[in-house]
C-alpha cells in the first residue's frame, strides 16, 4: 500500500514536471534565405548576332533585372556557363563572381556613367593602401619599402605620374596633372570594363596594385599578398587563424581573379593577334 | 614548362569544379582552353606577347578556380549550422557515447 503510494506520487511528479518543462529556446540561430535549387542539368553557350548567350538546359540565362544575358566575348560566356555548371545542389549566387560582374555590367543597377566611375577611381588614389606606410616599426617599414616601393615606382613610370607615399596619417598629395593623366587612361576603357576595374580596386583597396595586376606586372596571388602585407606581417607574431585569415585571402583572390579576367576578356580585341604566315 | 603545368592544373580544377566530373572532355571550358593552347603552340620559342597574355589569363583563371574551391572548403568546415549534436560534441572533445562500442 505504502509502496504504491510512493510510486504514484513519483509518477504524478514526473507528469507535472513534464508539463512544466519547456525546451530551452535556441539562441542566435540565424535563418538564412535558402538559395535557389539547381533546376537545370547542363549549361551551354549560344552564338548569336549580338554576342554570346548562356543556356541552362533549354532556357536562356537572364540577369536579375530580367534582361537577356549577352556578352561580347566567347571565353567570358564559357566562364559563366562553367560557373553555373559548377553549382552543386543550390545556386550560390554570392560565390559566382564572374557571373555577378557580368550581371552588374549588363544591368548597371546603380545607373553609373563613365564620369562617375572615373571620379570614383580618382578619389581612391588619396586613400591607396600602398601609399600609406608606417615608420615606427623598423621591420614593417623595411618590408613595405621592399615590397611596395617597386610597384609605386612602376606605376609612376607607366602613367608618368609622381605619386608620393606618406608616412603618417595625412593623405598623400595628388596633383591635378597626375589626376588628369590617370583619368585619361581610365576614360579609354569601355563602361563594362570599368565595372571590372572598380571591382578590382575595391577588392585590393588600391589603384596602384589593381593597375599592376591588370597590366600583368604582378600575379593575382602577389597582388592580394601585397594588399594584405601588414596583416601577413602581424600574423607572424599573433598566429594564423584559418577561418579568418585564410578565408579572407581566398575570397580576395577569387574576387580579384574574376575582376582581372573580366577586364581582359572585355577588351580582348587587342589580345588575339594572329601571326601572319609567310 | 610553365604552360603545360598551368594546363594540367586547370584541367584538374575544372574536373573538381564540374558537376559531372567524369566527362571533362565534353566541357566547354576544357575544350576552349585546349583550343587556345593549340593556337599558341607554334610560337613556343619566339617572343610573342599574346602568348604571355594567354598564359597570364590561364593562371588567373586557375587562381580563380582554386581560390573558390578552397573558400568553399573553409566555408563548409567552419560556417556555423546551428547547434551541434551530442555526437559531434563528444567527437570534438574525444569522448565516446554510451552507445558506441568501446
Amino acid at each position: 500500500m505504502n509502496k504504491q503510494l510512493i510510486t504514484n506520487t513519483i509518477r504524478l511528479l514526473r507528469i507535472g514536471s513534464g508539463i512544466k518543462w519547456q525546451a530551452p529556446a535556441l539562441t542566435a540561430v540565424r535563418q538564412y534565405a535558402t538559395p535557389p535549387k539547381r533546376f537545370y542539368k547542363t549549361t551551354n553557350v549560344l552564338s548569336t548576332d549580338s554576342g554570346y548567350e548562356v543556356t541552362l538546359d533549354h532556357r536562356k540565362l537572364k540577369t536579375p533585372n530580367g534582361t537577356l544575358f549577352t556578352v561580347k566575348s566567347e571565353p567570358l560566356a564559357i566562364a559563366v556557363a562553367t560557373e553555373f555548371d559548377a553549382q552543386k545542389e543550390h545556386i550560390e549566387r554570392s560565390r559566382m563572381h564572374i557571373s555577378a560582374l557580368c550581371f552588374t555590367a549588363i544591368d548597371n543597377p546603380n545607373k553609373l556613367t563613365k564620369p562617375d566611375m572615373v571620379n570614383y577611381l580618382l578619389n581612391f588614389i588619396a586613400t591607396d593602401t600602398v601609399l600609406f606606410q608606417y615608420d615606427n616599426e623598423k621591420d614593417l617599414q623595411e618590408l613595405q619599402q621592399n615590397e611596395w616601393d617597386p610597384v609605386i615606382d612602376w606605376f609612376n613610370q607607366r602613367f608618368e605620374t609622381n605619386l608620393q607615399k606618406t608616412m603618417d596619417i595625412t593623405p598623400p598629395q595628388v596633383s591635378d596633372e597626375d589626376k588628369m593623366k590617370i583619368a585619361k587612361h581610365f576614360h579609354s576603357y569601355s563602361l563594362e570594363t570599368l565595372h571590372g576595374y572598380i571591382f578590382a580596386v575595391d577588392t585590393l583597396k588600391s589603384i596602384v596594385l589593381a593597375c599592376a595586376v591588370i597590366e600583368q606586372k604582378i600575379t593575382v596571388e602577389r597582388a592580394v599578398a601585397l594588399s594584405r602585407l601588414e596583416e601577413e606581417y602581424q600574423l607572424k607574431f599573433w598566429g594564423r587563424v584559418e577561418w579568418a585569415h585564410d578565408f579572407s585571402q581566398q575570397e580576395l583572390q577569387a574576387r580579384l581573379a574574376a575582376a582581372v579576367l573580366f577586364v581582359h576578356l572585355n577588351c580582348s580585341e587587342n589580345f588575339i593577334k594572329q601571326k601572319s604566315i609567310i | 614548362m610553365a604552360g603545360t603545368k598551368v594546363l594540367r592544373s586547370l584541367l584538374h580544377e575544372l574536373r573538381l569544379a564540374s558537376h559531372s566530373p567524369g566527362k571533362i572532355k565534353d566541357s566547354l571550358a576544357a575544350r576552349y582552353i585546349l583550343a587556345q593552347y593549340k593556337k599558341y603552340e607554334t610560337t613556343d620559342q619566339q617572343l610573342c606577347k599574346a602568348r604571355d597574355e594567354a598564359i597570364f589569363l590561364g593562371q588567373t583563371y586557375l587562381t580563380y578556380l582554386t581560390s573558390l574551391r578552397k573558400y568553399n572548403e573553409l566555408y563548409k568546415e567552419y560556417h556555423g549550422s546551428g547547434e551541434r549534436t551530442v555526437k559531434e560534441t563528444a567527437d570534438l572533445v574525444g569522448f565516446k557515447l554510451p552507445t558506441d562500442p568501446k
